[in-house]
Order: structure tokens, then sequence, then C-alpha cells
């Protein structure tokens, strides 16, 4: 059978022509050219005095400041303190977000009951109530959680809802002439159809909790980075800032990029 | 072939509603059938007065234009869709959906793209086969049977149209279903493939001999495989043909090309519609 010649994924037809390494190399190259390049224009406006030095920083100063501060040691507590919140207020999250969605999605009345409430709440720039979070919860971790939590929840909320709605409708009913009981069609088809909503969900959540807890260590001060980007800005060090940016893109990025390693081996099916 | 007592000597009260199945050779009866939908508030008349006997074992054709009410006809029979009048009685008993004896095939092949070729069979095969290693083997010998030997583990993405829609049929017929009721399985694809996967619909078929009512736009299709083309009219759908096919079984599609009474027929059915 030729289908079966072009089609058999162990055939040497099936694999990845060469040219697409070389191709991602070219990529990489250009990627890192254009970075190179804002570097040098922010560089060259800095050194110019185009726009004054003390509020856009220097590259050539934040990029060393940042590994020494990497090295030296100044990151390392900050960084695990806001860290330990951000894992805590995403893991919370998460696990209310999907309870919620598997409430809602198992039973519409409740769906239609609460969907005015969440997009109300969702409306809401939640931002705003970390003060609010501070008088009630004090100044320690537990505010940066809520706070953390407040923002991703909704983030993660309306994906999975989202994906818990695109089942495809021929599913349902090869599901039903079969006979299938209600819970297993949610185990076994609502639940694969909505997860890679529920990934994509949980990484944008992610940059989220990051948002929450930063902001709530700007406004609330302690140890965590968001306290420390505060205090450099406050001193009017500037590249301090743009080194524990740095630090912080690296930091959700690496959260993202472990997100990705764990949806590539659940949803092996769709890269297949 | 499940007999009547095997169905009479375990009257589970707990079973009685999900594994509620008829006799098989009391075939399927349909009755002053009539079924309307409504869109935007107005009543869209899908099939009208259909009466219509299938003996238990036939392999019965349904041909019409599109629109004319045959998947209607098929969810009613699946018991997906209830109708509004009429009498219809699946092994003597009303469609439900769900019925341990009734197997229906839809259009689109509705594989899960999650699940890999042999996972997507065990998807229906475990509602009736408790036993994993049964289950494992029966699959095996499936996916021989369909040609795809080999393919157990390939993910629906990785399959041709033609291939998926072998998975779709040996997921319908692994179930030994009493009643297979098959949507238009054929449609999308092309005429080679189309004639391979109805000689294999014919192979699957002679060894459970179910009663099968199969939905299709394709005359020819019908004739070749049928024991009886039934011919729909447009919209409201009604029975404006009732066709015997004398062609002997076991059949060979690629053979019946070269037999002049499969002309003839197909061109009766031509002048039917
Ligand atoms: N769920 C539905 N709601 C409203 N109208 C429908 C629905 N399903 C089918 N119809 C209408 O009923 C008629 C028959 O449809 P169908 O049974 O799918 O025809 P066929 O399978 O022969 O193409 C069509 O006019 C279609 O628009
Ligand atoms: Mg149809």
């Amino acid at each position: 059978m030729t289908e079966k010649a072009l089609r058999n994924p162990t055939s040497p037809g099936f694999q990845a022509p060469k040219s697409a390494w070389s191709g991602r190399l070219a990529l990489l190259a250009g990627q890192i050219g254009l970075l190179a390049a804002i570097m040098g224009i922010w560089e060259w406006a800095a050194v110019a005095e185009i726009v004054p030095r003390a509020f856009i920083g220097q590259p050539s100063v934040f990029i060393p400041a940042f590994f020494s501060g990497l090295l030296n040691g100044t990151y390392f507590s900050a960084t695990l303190i806001t860290m330990q919140a951000v894992l805590t207020a995403f893991c919370i999250g998460s696990f209310l977000a999907l309870f919620t969605a598997l409430v809602m999605t198992a039973a519409p009345p409740v769906e239609r009951l609460l969907s005015p409430f969440i997009d109300a709440l969702n409306a809401l720039p939640r931002v705003a109530l970390i003060p609010l979070f501070i008088i009630w919860f004090g100044l320690g971790i537990t505010q940066k959680v809520v706070s953390g939590v407040s923002i991703m929840y909704f983030v993660l909320l309306s994906a999975t809802l989202a994906g818990a709605k695109s089942v495809d409708p021929d599913h349902l009913l090869l599901a039903r002439s079969l006979g299938i009981p209600r819970w297993q069609v949610f185990l076994q088809i609502v639940v694969p159809s909505a997860i890679p909503s529920i990934f994509a969900g949980m990484k944008l959540g992610m940059i989220y909790t990051v948002l929450g807890v930063i902001t709530a260590e700007l406004i609330a001060g302690g140890r965590g980075l968001g306290t420390l980007v505060s205090y450099y800005s406050n001193t009017f060090d500037t590249n301090g800032v743009f080194a524990v940016l740095i630090l912080l893109i690296i930091l959700t990025s690496c959260l993202a990029g472990l997100m990705n390693a764990v949806e590539k081996r659940i949803g092996r099916w769709r890269l297949a | 072939m499940h007999d009547r007592v095997s169905v009479d000597v375990e009257p589970h009260p707990a079973d009685a509603k999900s594994s509620q199945a008829g006799s098989a050779e009391a075939g399927i009866r349909i009755a002053g059938l009539s079924h309307n939908y409504w869109q935007q508030g107005k009543p869209i008349l899908a099939v009208k007065d259909i009466d219509l006997d299938i003996p238990a074992h036939t392999f019965v054709s349904i041909v019409g234009a599109s629109g004319c009410g045959k998947t209607t006809l098929l969810d009613i029979l699946s018991g997906l869709v209830t109708p509004q009048s009429g009498l219809v009685t699946v092994g003597g008993e009303s469609p439900q959906a769900g019925r341990k004896d009734c197997a229906r095939m839809f259009a689109r092949d509705a594989l899960l793209p999650w699940r890999t070729a042999a996972k997507n069979i065990d998807f229906a095969l475990a509602t009736r086969l408790a036993d994993r290693a049964q289950r494992a083997e029966r699959i095996g010998e499936l996916l021989k049977a369909v040609g795809l030997d080999g393919f157990q583990n390939a993910y629906p993405r990785q399959l041709s149209q033609g291939m998926r829609q072998r998975v779709a049929l040996a997921r319908s017929f692994a179930l030994r279903s009493e009643f297979v009721f098959l949507d238009e399985p054929f449609g999308a694809l092309d005429a080679l493939t189309k004639v391979a996967l109805q000689d294999l619909l014919l192979k699957l078929w002679e060894e459970i001999r179910s009663t099968v009512v199969l939905v299709t736009h394709d005359l020819a299709e019908a004739v070749a495989l049928s024991d009886r083309v039934i011919v729909m009219s447009s919209r409201p759908g009604t029975i404006v043909a009732d066709i015997d096919i004398d062609l002997r079984r076991p059949r060979d599609v690629k053979a019946l090309q070269s037999v002049a009474r499969f002309h003839e027929l197909v061109a009766e059915l031509w002048g039917r519609l």
C-alpha cells in the first residue's frame, strides 16, 4: 500500500529535511543580531546623551551589574523570597481555577449562575486591590500570594472554560452513541480537548503571577525582587533597575520553558 | 451472534436501562415516522411519513440528495434524536443512545486525536468488553483486517484520511453489534480509496452479518454493497423507491464494475431519483 509507505513514521522519508537546522541557526543569529542592535542603539543614545543617562541607564553598565549581582549574592535571597510567593500563588491559583472550571463545566447551571460575577471581577483592575490586601493580610508573604492568585486565577479560568467549550461535537455524539457516562465523557473527551488551552492559560497565568507578586512587593516592601526594583529606582539607580529586570525576564522565561516541556510530554499527539 | 436466550437470561435490573438490547431477529421497523426541526422559530420538516421494514441481517442503503433527511433518519435509529411522531423499533425495542447492540459510524472519522489508532478502537470496545487482554487481542486482529498492521501506535495526525476511516470502520465493527448505522462513511475519499474501503466494509460485514443501514449519496456504492436500496426524495424526505439488489454475494466491488446487472441497477436508481 503506497499510503502506508508515505505515512510510516519510521520510514526515512518521514524525517525533517536537513535544512531545518541551518534555518533555525539563521533565525537565532538574526534574533541575536536584533538584540545586539537594540543594545547598541540604547548604548549610543545613553553615551551621546540623546536621552539623559540617568533616565534610561546604559547597557554597558547594567549588563555587568546583572552578572555581578548574580555572582556576589545580592539577588540570591531576594529571588528565593519572590519565587516562593510566585510558586505558591501559581499552585493555589491553578488549583482554584481548574477546580472552578471543573465545577462550571460539569454543572452548566453553576456556570450560568457564576459567570456574571466572574466577568465583573475579571473586569476589575485587581492591582488596585493590592493596598487593601496589605491592610487585610499584612506585609508578609500572604498578601503577595493573594495578589498573585487574584490576577492569575481569572486568566487560567477563562482559558480553561474556553478550552472545555472547544470540544468537537462529533466526539460528544460518538460518546453518546456508545453510552459512555457523563463523568467519563468529561475525563476522556472534555479534559483532553481542553489541555492545549489549559497550558496556554497556565503559561500566561505564570507571567501574571509574577506581575501580581512583583507589584505587591513594589508597594509593600519586604525583601523580594520587587523591593529591590523599588529600592534602585528610589535611589535613581536606573542601571540597578534594569539589571533586576533582566533577572526577572530570565526567571519567567525559565518557568515558561518548564511548562513547555511538560506540555510537550503530555501533548505528544499534537506534535506527532 | 446473540440469540434471544442470552438476552433473557440476564435480566439484571441495574443493567436494564443501559444494556437494554432488543432481539436481533426482530430487525428494524419504522411506521408513520415524521420529524420536524426548529430553525428560527419555524418548523423544518426533515422526514415525512416514512414506513420501512428492514429484516435482520440485511444490508440496506438509503440514498438521496443532500439535506433530504438521511442523517436525521440514522440519528433517530441510533436514539440520538427523538422523533416527533411515528413508531420506530430496532430489534423490537425503541431506539436509545448507548444501546449495546447498536453501533454508529459518523460521516467524519470522529477519531480522538490524542489517542493512537489502537486506543481509539479501545475507546469503543471498552464499553462492551471488560477484559483488557481480550480487547487487545481483538484490536490486533481488527487492525490487521483493515490493513493497518503496525500502525497501532500511530496518532490520527500521522494517518491519511483513508487510513483514519479504516480505523473508524474497525472501531464500529469491533463492537460486533447486531445493528450498524453508517452515515456516508466514504463520502470524503477519492475513488480508489473508496473502492478499497467498500470491499473492506463488505468483508467485515460478511463476518458478523449484522443488520446494516448505510446512508450515502453515491448510487454505485449503494448498489455494490446492499441487499436493498431505499431512495428518498428531497425535503421533506419521503421514500420514493425501494429496490432489491439481486447481485450475488460475496461481492467484489472492483469486479462488479464489469458486471452488466450492476450497471443496470445503478441506471435504474438514477431513473428513480
Ligand atoms: N439539528 C438540526 N436543527 C435544525 N435543522 C436541522 C438539524 N439537523 C438537520 N436539520 C435540517 O434537516 C434537514 C435534513 O438534514 P439531514 O438529516 O442532515 O440531511 P442529509 O443527511 O440527508 O443531508 C436539512 O434541511 C437540515 O437543514
Ligand atoms: Mg447527512
